[in-house]
């Protein structure tokens, strides 16, 4: 990359917290987030436990005539854009609007809206569908909310790319921001997928586990006993622009974007090739991009699928890229206190990755008890926070059907 | 009550507005920024309201609220 993108805000709206002080607090002390779900009797679908937010209207300054209008992952998308501007101190109506971009991404849209007017049109019939049905489910949604909002006209993008989704977004707009087409750019993701359909589809697509009786433990990746992943809902955003424009307006980046890589399996139209082989392609593509070597790297944020072939194959390529430093670098998988955000995962790891720098403290991985002979010979931070300075990290983000993609970070 | 206060009525609890926002005289455009997607809403619920088939060209967010209510009444009439 000819230069470094610097992250000089972001705001997380997530079920270990809204905002990244009570979000870090949670994390640093190994919290979970995950309980049974009960907004609706869901005790009937194979998985019912997620990570869950509660208390986003006590957060919001969306108006009640627009969130009429809108699904739960757009009102997420605008308070996290809200946090995210100002924590980068950034008045958006003194700026060229026509210079802000927007680069999101999810994996499934907004449901809660899409079924509850879906089943409005069979009860009610066609009179009874909300007009805003059009524009409220489909996966730009929140990129246009928030361009609305402030007026945002400049070159922006939705991603939707399965679970990779807003690490890809990510991606897309460091490549923006090098061609300086505009000159700062609000970026991540937002997934509400907590909803009755929402949820079914998740299930159904056989990943989630089903340790329903025990919540907080469910969530085991890499464990021997692991039986999938846990669902949640949230959104985080950053605010990224070039490292010149932050040092002009005197604002110190958290970190700076400083490589990215992906590719594609090519192999399943679900499950990871369990080799690894691409994985371990995006991770040096990433390395090369921020022209670092494998043992520059002092943590790594997990995909951790907790999935047979997700698992081992992440593990394999770690060990192909890294080698004999493999088992000395600190690894974590920090999304086992709040659940994989599917679309949003990768932004919010990207977020929890700045934290850990910012106060030299590396997230657990929760309920790693005994780990899967396949995964072995990797340094696991688990049950408890341990500190370690961060200079250099990598984020790892995977979708289903094979989809690899990694961040390079340097703490700013 | 009127026609017109059951108007206002209706957008207000649609459109979760507060009564004072609804400006006398003024269109719904002017006083509220209605757009054209919820006229579509604020026409549907007209129709539910009074029980008449009220068409979306009829109502139109360049009206004000004594205006719609003079279509509603002569439609009633009708």
């Amino acid at each position: 990359m000819i230069k470094k993108i610097a992250i000089t805000g972001f705001g997380i709206v997530a079920p270990s917290g809204i905002d990244k002080k009570a979000f870090w607090a949670n994390i640093k002390a190994g919290r979970s987030a995950i309980k049974k779900i009960e907004r609706y009797d869901s005790s009937l679908y194979p998985s019912h436990i997620g990570g869950q937010i509660h208390d986003l209207d006590a957060y919001s300054h969306v108006s009640s005539r627009l969130l009429q209008k809108i699904d739960p992952f757009s009102h997420m998308a605008l308070i996290a854009s809200e946090l995210a501007l100002k924590d980068a101190g950034i008045d958006v109506s003194k700026e060229n609007l026509n210079n802000i971009g927007i680069f999101m991404g999810n994996a499934l849209g907004g449901w809660l809206y899409g079924e509850t007017e879906l089943r409005d049109l069979y009860i009610e019939g066609r009179e009874g569908v909300s007009p805003y049905m059009a524009s409220a489910w489909f996966p730009a949604a929140p990129q246009g909310q928030v361009s609305i909002y402030y007026g945002i006209k400049g070159y922006s993008k939705t991603v939707v790319s399965d679970r990779a989704s807003s690490l890809m977004a990510i991606g897309h707009a460091i490549k923006i921001l090098v061609k300086d087409k505009v000159e700062f750019i609000l970026a991540g993701g937002m997934e509400a997928p907590l909803s009755p359909y929402g949820l079914l589809c998740c299930n159904t697509n056989g990943e989630l586990s089903k340790n329903n009786e025990h919540p907080e433990e469910a969530y085991k990746p890499f464990d021997k006993a692991r039986d999938g992943f846990v669902v949640g809902e949230g959104a985080g955003i950053m605010i990224l622009e070039s490292e010149d424009r932050a040092k002009k307006r005197g604002k110190k980046a958290f970190a700076y974007i400083t490589g990215y890589g992906t590719t594609c399996d090519g192999v399943d139209r679900i499950k990871s090739d369990p080799g690894g082989k691409q994985l371990a392609r995006a991770i040096r593509i990433a390395l090369d991009d921020a022209g670092y070597r494998p043992e520059d790297i002092d943590y790594i944020s997990l995909d951790g699928a907790a999935t047979f072939e997700g698992d081992v194959s992440e593990v394999a390529a770690i060990k192909e890229v890294f080698g004999k430093d493999a088992k000395d670098i600190p690894v974590s998988a920090p999304k086992t206190m709040f659940g994989n955000l599917l679309g949003a995962s990768g932004a919010v790891d990207v977020l929890v990755t700045l934290l850990a720098m910012e106060h030299s403290l590396i997230p657990p991985t929760l309920n790693l008890k005994e780990i899967d002979p396949e995964c072995l010979g990797l340094n696991y931070c688990r049950d408890k926070a341990k500190e370690h300075s961060i200079r250099r990290a990598i984020v790892i983000s995977r979708g289903r059907g094979g989809i690899n993609a990694v961040l390079a970070l340097e703490k700013g | 009550m009127d026609t017109k206060t059951k108007v206002k009525d209706c957008i207000v609890k649609l459109l979760k507005v507060k009564p004072e926002e609804v400006k006398e005289g003024l269109s719904l455009e002017q006083s509220l920024g209605v757009d054209s997607t919820e006229m579509v809403e604020v026409c549907i619920a007209l129709q539910k309201e009074f029980g008449i088939s009220i068409q979306e060209k009829e109502v139109a967010k360049q009206h004000s609220v004594e205006q719609i209510a003079k279509v509603i009444d002569s439609k009633k009439k009708a």
